[in-house]
């Protein structure tokens, strides 16, 4: 019953409270808005990462291919904007569906293969000028719609579909892991082999994960596109849609649902609040060396480090 | 026609050459320590940018950088392996994701010091023609192939028959069993580390003598490295030569026959077809990966 209480809380208090604090600076919102679609490519990542075992460096490619596919069916096709971006979410699919092949490498070569795949979804948008518009891009991509006498396309309006969307993915991902697949895959995380023994088809599920989280990352991707109105090949195959979900998914614990996303508002604002205004290119610098150092220090997040610390002070007390 | 073919195979074949020490130096961290290092191409770049700089500040031939980026870039590579060697746990993902990091801090500390702009060399020297019958190179491709040749032979050398290079391929092997014949594993990774970080400093002036480079390069050429491994399979240098030279080859004729855009699509091609018809790669012992 508190629990219930907390949860309806908190979501009064994101999509009541935020708009009310913030909807007035632009900067401000814009800001909140790009580090929910980081947040939401997070957890997608941390999808991939904790039920599957699985790391991946290509999630670019879904997000990219999220992106073009929406923008394309509802710019050539006149697909309405909230549907198309429903099928932005299935262009991924498609392109992880390409993926599967890879699925039978494992760890290292899985991480490094995927790579490449996103290198292959970057070229092939640059270079497929009559559908991309190449590396000038697609200008003027349809805004988010009018429902019900509101308005999407304002920056508020696009923080209630953004966040509606990714805790949306976060009751998904939740419905996963408690459902009998959720088992199944934490017990692969102990030991495949012995999962495969007791007759899980292990490689199946690896495959949905791949599926599940291209599809979360496609859709936020899509999201994105009809949110700035605008596309070009090296911003939505960019590396940051790889890094900054990273950082941000180690940062707030890739094994918890709220980790990737709560990680991704802090990373993403402290970077551009902070680390921006000091060195404005190159401060990526920065999230390498937070990166490298949540590696090191406490790999399960920096929220088990809090926790870590405050045991041995009990026990020093 | 056929002249440009002919030319196209030539000049894979010595892009091939550099190729294959970048190659090398990730697979033989692979195998000592079971860690591909994502940050290996960086390594690579690294040194590149060093030569760019003792030409451009000093005015000398990018060649005597190589000292230096020895240092330097054996260094990195150390420093990297301290790192990745205080991993505690999930050793195999937190150690991509380690790297990963290590390879976005060199890439944004290149781009911080060099700048975004593209480099390449401006030694006559380096670019003078260097003919052999009906086909053409820079002299500097040639240079460096050769002392690719020369290295590869170096590096077959010391595996097959120094004391630490057999080391190496004894963890390589079986960690344990090369622990109860008295050899330290933790040393032998340093200095597979070591000796990595030797091949991506020649590489790298390699890439600066007759290329052109910039600061997000290094990530390719990691993608690149991986790719040849995946066609060579494991543990075969001469298998890791012909994979350079396979991929170089085909980027030379898909920048001949279709465009230069769709150059690193060729390598990909390459990757996806091997790994669907091939999975051990064309010279790989039996045994899946992983």
């Amino acid at each position: 019953m508190k629990s219930k209480l907390a949860l309806i809380g908190a979501l009064l208090a994101v999509y009541v409270g935020v708009p009310l604090a913030f909807g007035g600076d632009s900067y401000v919102m814009s800001l909140v808005v790009a580090s929910m679609v980081i947040g939401g490519v997070a957890l997608s990542w941390a999808l991939l990462g904790n039920l599957g075992g699985m790391v991946s460096f290509g999630h670019a490619a879904f997000f990219g291919v999220g992106a073009y596919t929406s923008a394309l069916v509802s710019m050539k096709l006149g697909v309405p904007v909230l549907v198309a971006i429903l099928m932005g979410g299935g262009g991924a699919v498609v392109a992880s569906l390409l993926m599967l092949p890879v699925l039978r490498l494992r760890g290292p070569y899985f991480a490094l293969a995927i790579l490449a795949y996103a290198h292959i979804f970057r070229i092939l948008a640059t270079e497929w000028t009559s559908v991309t518009g190449g590396s000038g891009g697609l200008a003027s991509v349809p805004r988010l719609p009018e429902i019900l006498g509101y308005d999407l396309s304002t920056k508020t309006g696009g923080y209630l579909v953004i966040l509606t969307i990714v805790l949306a993915f976060a009751a998904l991902y939740h419905f996963i892991r408690v459902s009998h697949y959720g088992l199944a895959l934490r017990a692969m995380h102990e030991s495949e082999d012995a999962t495969r023994v007791v007759g899980v088809n292990s490689t199946l599920l690896k495959g949905l994960m791949l599926v599940v989280s291209a599809f979360m990352c496609g859709v936020v991707g899509a999201f994105n596109a009809h949110y700035i109105n605008f596309l070009e090949p090296d911003y939505a195959f960019s590396g940051l849609w790889v890094t900054l979900p990273i950082v941000a998914a180690i940062f707030g614990g890739y094994r918890t649902i709220t980790g990737p996303i709560i990680g991704a508002v802090v990373v993403y604002l402290v970077d551009q609040l902070i680390f921006k205004n000091i060195i404005p290119s190159g401060h990526q610098l920065v999230l390498g060396v937070l990166l490298v150092g949540m590696i090191v220090f406490s790999p399960e997040g920096l929220l088990s480090l809090v926790r870590k610390f405050m045991r041995k002070k009990h026990v020093a007390a | 026609m056929t002249e440009l073919i002919l030319q196209a195979l030539y000049s894979g074949l010595l892009q091939g050459g550099s190729y294959a020490l970048i190659a090398l130096g990730l697979a033989l961290v692979f195998g000592a320590m079971k860690v591909i290092n994502l940050a290996h191409g960086e390594l690579v770049l690294l040194s590149a940018y060093i030569a760019y700089s003792v030409e451009s500040g000093l005015g000398w031939n990018p060649v005597f950088a190589i000292p230096v980026s020895l240092v330097v870039v054996c260094l990195a590579s150390v420093m990297v392996y301290l790192v990745v060697g205080r991993i505690k746990k999930d050793r195999e993902i937190n150690s991509l994701i380690l790297t990963y990091g290590i390879g976005v801090i060199l890439t944004n500390a290149i781009l911080l010091i060099w700048k975004a702009d593209v480099r390449s060399t401006g030694s006559s020297w380096l670019q003078e023609a260097f003919v052999v019958g009906p086909l053409y190179s820079m002299r500097g491709e040639v240079l460096f192939f050769v002392v690719s040749l020369a290295m590869i032979v170096g590096l077959w050398w010391w595996l097959s028959r120094s004391w630490y290079g057999r080391a190496v391929r004894a963890v390589s092997s079986n960690r344990n069993a090369a622990m109860l014949m008295g050899i330290n594993p933790g040393y032998t990774e340093l200095v597979s580390f070591v000796v990595a970080g030797i091949l991506a400093a020649v590489a790298g002036v390699a890439l600066f003598s007759y290329g052109v480079i910039s600061p997000a390069y290094g990530n390719v050429l990691t993608v690149k490295a991986f790719i040849i491994t995946v066609l060579a399979g494991i543990g075969s240098i001469p298998g890791v030569l012909i994979g350079a030279v396979l991929l170089g080859v085909a980027e030379a004729l898909t920048v001949t026959l279709a465009s230069s855009a769709l150059q690193e699509l060729a390598g990909m091609g390459l990757f996806l077809v091997v790994l669907f018809v091939m999975p051990n790669g064309l010279f790989g012992a039996n045994g899946r990966r992983g």
